[in-house]
């Protein structure tokens, strides 16, 4: 095969797996092992949010340099998965440049939940947070309409498709809002416990771990990138709960007196 | 440790992941690592009081078992250790971190900062440390398999 064609085919397939939340070395390890059952020996750089590589064409002693730059995050396991499984059936078959494309271009339109059922996740998951960090049965149930606003509402911010920090600080600022609002309703909901069910489901805890990960395993520029990104992301989310806590706090305070 | 707090982790680690799309065949074994990584916390953590020891081994638990699964399965160990730590990770705390800073309680902040970082380091160092002893094995397992034939 073309070296550039085989260099296109790893690159598009790294780019799937650093877009979909995979550690830096195992994009490494797939576009290394992409280009080698092609017959070719490149070597590749992954940082946070991009890929660098260089093949050496031995026939006339040419260096090619290509660069992948990746914009979408998010975390998706299926895909990594189906990705994972394409490298390693390139070991035993070699497909022509058209069939792999057309390979990958399916994994890229690999089908998601519905938005029904990723609410229903929303809801159950603040329900059990709320539970599981030492709230009563009516904190759980409090928290299932807040979870499901909340991420209705990232949803529909992030199609939109703002800077992550603005999206958070809403989610944030209607964690906080839905609490209060529930909580002078009924009395006996203790809002430490709601607030805690509904962070839970907007806590970047793949990112934080995974940007760990990668730190440990040696891969600094990828890692620390990424541990910035998950503290960002809870900041953005702690700011709108806080602003909105001690606002209404506050407020309260001054009606009174 | 109580059988709700174990079928809250089994919930809890079942729901979150569906954010992250992953394969429904495999959503019933991700949940089981959830648990599985609870109870070993919970176990140490009664024994030893100490978050970051308890967290370690739950994370190592929670990876050795990703990892058999993975061999039998033929799937990346990430499909299981990814919601097997939902439990474990510190995201309360981080959460804690900042609002404590936001009202500026700065000593109660930096006493959470502390322990979030601790927590997620154990919960990395936990899966590492795990990952390169299956690694490990499997090369010698090679090795041996080639100074035999």
């Amino acid at each position: 095969m073309d070296i550039k064609k085989a260099s296109e085919i790893a690159l598009m397939a790294g780019e799937i797996l650093l877009s979909n939340g995979a550690e830096a070395y195992r994009t490494q390890d797939t576009v290394n092992r992409i280009l080698r059952s092609y017959g070719y020996a490149g070597e590749c750089m992954v940082v946070a949010d991009g890929i660098i590589l260089v093949i050496e064409d031995e026939v006339n002693g040419e260096k090619i340099t290509s660069m992948k730059k990746v914009n979408k995050k998010q975390v998706d396991l299926y895909r990594i998965e189906l990705i994972n499984s394409f490298s390693r059936s390139l070991m035993k078959e070699k497909p022509g440049y058209d069939e792999a494309v057309g390979r990958l271009k399916e994994i890229k339109n690999a089908p998601e939940f519905s938005l029904f059922v990723r609410l229903s996740a929303a809801c159950l998951s603040g329900f059990v947070y709320a539970l599981f960090f030492g709230g009563s049965v009516i904190d759980a149930f409090a928290a299932i309409p807040v979870c499901f606003v909340t991420y209705l509402v990232k949803v529909k911010i992030s199609e939109f498709g703002f800077f992550q920090f603005f999206e958070n600080f809403v989610s944030g600022v209607i964690i906080g809002l839905g609490t209060y609002l529930l909580s002078i309703v009924f009395g006996a909901v203790n809002m430490d416990s709601v607030i805690t069910g509904g962070v839970m489901i907007l806590i970047p805890g793949v990112v934080l771990t995974n940007g760990m990960k990668d730190i440990i395993y040696g891969d600094f520029t990828s890692g620390i990138a990424r541990f910035f990104e998950a503290l960002l992301v809870i900041a953005a989310i702690s700011i709108g709960v806080g602003a909105v806590l001690l606002i209404a706090t506050k407020g309260a305070v001054v009606s009174v007196a | 440790m109580s059988l709700k707090m174990i079928i809250l982790a089994f919930l809890g680690s079942a729901a979150p992941v569906i954010f992250f799309n992953i394969d429904r065949k495999k959503l019933f074994y991700a949940a089981t690592g959830g648990a599985l990584g609870y109870v070993c916390y919970a176990y140490f953590f009664e024994k030893t009081r100490n978050a970051a020891v308890a967290t370690f081994i739950g994370a190592f638990a929670v990876n050795i078992y990703s990892e058999i699964l993975a061999r039998i399965i033929k799937t990346p160990a990430s499909n299981f250790y990814v919601p097997g730590i939902f439990p474990l990770v510190p995201g309360y705390t981080a959460y804690r971190t900042i609002s404590y800073m936001a009202e500026g309680r700065i000593n109660t902040a930096i006493v959470m900062m502390w322990q979030t970082l601790t927590i997620g380091g154990a919960v990395a160092f936990g899966i590492m440390l795990s990952a390169t002893i299956v690694k490990y094995i499997k090369h010698v397992g090679q090795k041996t398999k080639k100074a035999f034939r």
